[in-house]
């Protein structure tokens, strides 16, 4: 085992060194790595990025495509043989139909590389001809991003965190009375094993649907072809460190060790470590309806997440020898539609703070990093509402559930996020200053000028600090 | 000893003025010098003098027109009749002069407003200077394209500074060009006389010509079309703008023209003091361009004072620009 991971450091090591060498006459690709649990809203921020770059009216705080510095832009099959594309047509087709829907969630991974011309800039832009830049962009379910806080765990360090995390959760307390029948020294049963799994994810399920973001291991609820596989069929026992060999708990052990190994390491190594641009999309409103406990899980699981990326800014030498570093990390919060834009610096402040520890340790290596309020596919409008004697500030759109229109106020988000993150953090069970709503729009219909993308919030401004700069 | 407020409302110490600090800065020193207004005493001194000047030359006036109606009445209605005239022009003029100090005085107070927006971040802010920005150029060919797609985008656009810089992009784009097109054309006009007129003071008095005109052109080409007094407020402006960010801009942009002229002048003492009038001119022209735009330049906007100097000097030698 030690010696297996001594030769894989090996092998990254020289397939750095060989990209940093042959980086300088390769042509630039931007590596975006798109970070979100599940339903913050990736596959739909993907798309319209795609769409509004491919169609660059709607950007104008994009500055390579105000100024016309991009000339054009070409959806190319993916450098990597093995993935799947990202089928940005259908999604694409499915938001701009006559009766338009969001994507369905994502199951497995998908990769697209965005290549644009640009003309160069600069006092030597008379001897250049027009540059390529590759965007490439990876989608996969957002479960399984909650799997690399797991790399730094142990098996008993892990199921201590989880069992106490699902103490407080609904469905919790299933699991539990299945945990009692069982004793981790006993010898190892598959049987026994297999229903462990099963309860452990139906407990995983019930939270998720509570509106908890912590739910791993992501293959859990979303196992793709790995279902039913010993790897898989783990579940958390309480710390035994003298269990015997052969029992049931050093086999869980094991299994963790291999879920590890075998699932987390290569989804980590293939498509996150060589990251040099991130964004971490967060659906701050959608915790901060479901309860002060659902916020605390939120900064919890990112805060895990995040600590597995390495920040700081890639100089030439650095590259080559040390590897890729994330230089710029946008911490976004997503449906900045379900708000008037009067409340949006509240909800910045509110993510900014959520995400205090990343952002403070990548503002420390040296990343830059910056939070914002975004919505990738604006399905609203603002309106000001009389209601009871005072304007309202309201979003107006249409029902995903009956299909009518609606105007819509959250609720008074409050200037100091610590109004917010302190009882959440405390362990409150509800907000104490007042309830925050959610409601679901539905994308609208869409009429698309020639050279228009989807309409949005913040996209252009969100892809300027992203990218502009190579741009 | 404690003293209890029952009834009082919280304290908020979020919200308190800070402890005020004795040290003064020498920075806060200079401000508060520099802000004062002029003395009172001078004041009076200035507007008595006036008063009474006025008062003397229109006695002197009215006794001369009276004296020569009972002397020569036919000179006398004369005299009316063009003292008449004068005074009616000199209402024209001063009627113009107002108008364009207006004019300045409206894009002064855009360009504040402009400012405040960008420092709070206010998008309401942003949107009514977007708006009287579009008034000020309604009626302009020039900016016809880029106020259509102004109107078009600025929905969309939920940042203040975003906004801004579309319509600084957009509207004042256009116009961007055309200014600096006068800048151009002044550094070529005073490098080459620098250059290649022998005569002594010709390119002293060349540059102050040139450098005038520029400055009220690029006022005219965004809007403030000043008269005399509304041409002297510019160019105060101007030098102002210059003393102020002089040092910055030698740091950041100047600093490689100069020493380009100093390569130049190797090769001959006139031309490299043309390459650095030149370059002083265009400066200079930037400083206007800054002064007159209602907008502030967003960062990475400003036009370089090299990228001018070489487009104008390249003119020099060929005819093609």
């Amino acid at each position: 085992m030690v010696i297996g991971a001594i030769a894989e450091g090996i092998a990254r090591g020289v397939e750095t060194v060989v990209d940093g060498v042959s980086a300088p006459f390769a042509e630039p690709a931007i590596r975006l790595g798109v970070t979100g649990l599940s339903r913050a809203g990736k596959t739909v921020f993907i798309t319209s990025l795609v769409a509004n770059l491919m169609n660059r009216g709607r950007m104008p705080q994009l500055r390579a495509a105000q100024t016309g510095a991009i000339r054009a832009a070409w959806l190319q099959p993916q450098p990597d043989d093995t993935v799947a594309r990202f089928d940005y047509e259908s999604h694409m087709a499915r938001l701009s139909a006559a009766e338009p829907s969001w994507p369905v969630g994502t199951r497995a991974v998908s990769e697209l590389r965005l290549s644009l011309k640009v003309a160069p800039r600069g006092w030597l832009s008379g001897l250049q001809g027009l540059r390529t830049v590759h965007l490439d962009i990876v989608d996969y379910p957002g479960e399984w991003l909650l799997d690399l806080g797991l790399l730094e765990k142990s098996y008993a360090g892990w199921s201590a965190d989880a069992l106490a995390r699902a103490a407080r959760r609904p469905g919790g307390d299933d699991y539990a009375g299945l945990m009692q029948g069982v004793d981790g020294r006993a010898p190892y049963e598959e049987t026994v094993a297999q229903g462990l799994a099963g309860g452990w994810a139906a407990a995983l399920g019930v939270a998720k649907a509570a509106g908890f973001s912590d739910c791993g291991p992501g293959r859990f609820l979303l196992p793709g072809d790995l279902a039913g596989s010993p790897v898989l069929t783990f579940a958390p026992l309480p710390p035994d460190e003298a269990a015997p060999r052969g029992s049931l708990w050093r086999e869980f052990a094991r299994r963790f060790e291999a879920y590890k190994r075998l699932v987390v390491k290569p989804f980590f190594r293939d498509h996150f470590a060589k990251v040099d641009r991130q964004v971490v999309l967060v659906d701050v409103l959608g915790a901060i309806h479901a309860g002060p406990r659902a916020v605390e899980d939120l900064r919890a699981a990112m805060a895990d997440i995040l600590a597995v990326f390495r920040p700081g800014r890639n100089a030439w030498l650095s590259r080559l020898l040390g590897g890729r570093r994330v230089e710029r990390i946008l911490f976004a919060a997503t449906k900045a539609d379900h708000l008037h834009h009067l409340q949006h610096a509240q909800l910045t402040a509110v993510t900014a703070a959520l995400l205090r520890e990343a952002k403070d340790r990548a503002d420390f290596a040296g990343a830059r990093t910056e939070a914002m309020s975004i919505a990738a596919l604006r399905a609203t409008v603002e309106e000001m509402v009389r209601h009871e004697g005072a304007d309202l500030p309201m979003v107006r759109g249409r029902r995903l559930d009956t299909g009518g229109q609606a105007a819509f106020w959250p609720g008074r988000l409050p200037e100091d996020p610590a109004h917010l993150l302190s009882p959440a953090r405390e362990g409150a069970e509800r907000w104490l200053d007042g309830d925050f709503a959610v409601m679901r729009f539905a994308p609208a219909r869409l009429t698309l000028k020639p050279g228009e993308g989807p309409p949005h919030i913040r996209l252009d401004r969100a892809a300027e600090f992203l990218i502009g700069d190579r741009l | 000893m404690v003293i209890d407020l029952d009834g009082r409302e919280a304290a908020a110490p979020g919200a308190a003025p800070p402890v005020p600090e004795v040290a003064e800065t020498a920075f806060q020193a200079a401000v508060a010098r520099g802000g004062r207004a002029p003395s009172r005493l001078g004041r009076w001194f200035w507007g008595l003098f006036a008063a009474l000047m006025s008062l003397v030359l229109g006695m002197a006036a009215w006794t001369w027109v009276t004296g020569l109606l009972t002397a020569v009445p036919v000179l006398g209605w004369l005299a009316v009749a063009l003292v008449t005239g004068l005074i009616v022009v000199l209402v024209a003029l001063a009627v113009r002069e107002a108008a364009a100090l207006a004019r300045l005085g409206r894009i002064d107070a855009i360009q504040e407003a402009a400012g405040r927006a960008l420092a709070d971040g206010d998008l309401a802010a942003a949107r009514a200077v977007v708006a009287r920005v579009e008034r000020l150029y309604a009626g302009r060919a020039e900016t016809g394209w880029g106020l259509a797609r102004l109107a078009e985008r600025q929905a969309e656009v939920l940042d203040a500074d975003g906004l801004l810089r579309l319509a600084g992009v957009e509207v004042l784009g256009p116009l961007d060009q055309l200014a600096a097109l006068e800048v151009e054309a002044a550094a070529r006009q005073v490098a080459a006389v620098t250059a290649f007129v022998p005569v002594a003071l010709a390119d002293v008095a060349t540059a102050l010509a040139a450098n005038l005109r520029m400055i009220r052109a690029i006022a005219e080409i965004y809007g403030g079309r000043g008269g005399t007094f509304g041409s002297v407020r510019l160019i105060r402006g101007v030098m102002g703008h210059l003393v102020a960010t002089g040092a910055v801009a030698v740091g950041d942009d100047l600093i490689s023209s100069v020493a380009g002229g100093g390569v130049l002048s190797k090769v001959s003492r006139r031309f490299g003091e043309g390459v650095i009038n030149g370059a002083l001119t265009a400066r200079v022209g930037v400083a206007a361009m800054e002064v007159c735009r209602p907008i502030p330049f967003g960062p990475g906007e400003r036009p370089s004072v090299t990228g001018m100097l070489k487009r104008a000097l390249t003119g020099v030698f060929t005819t093609e620009t």
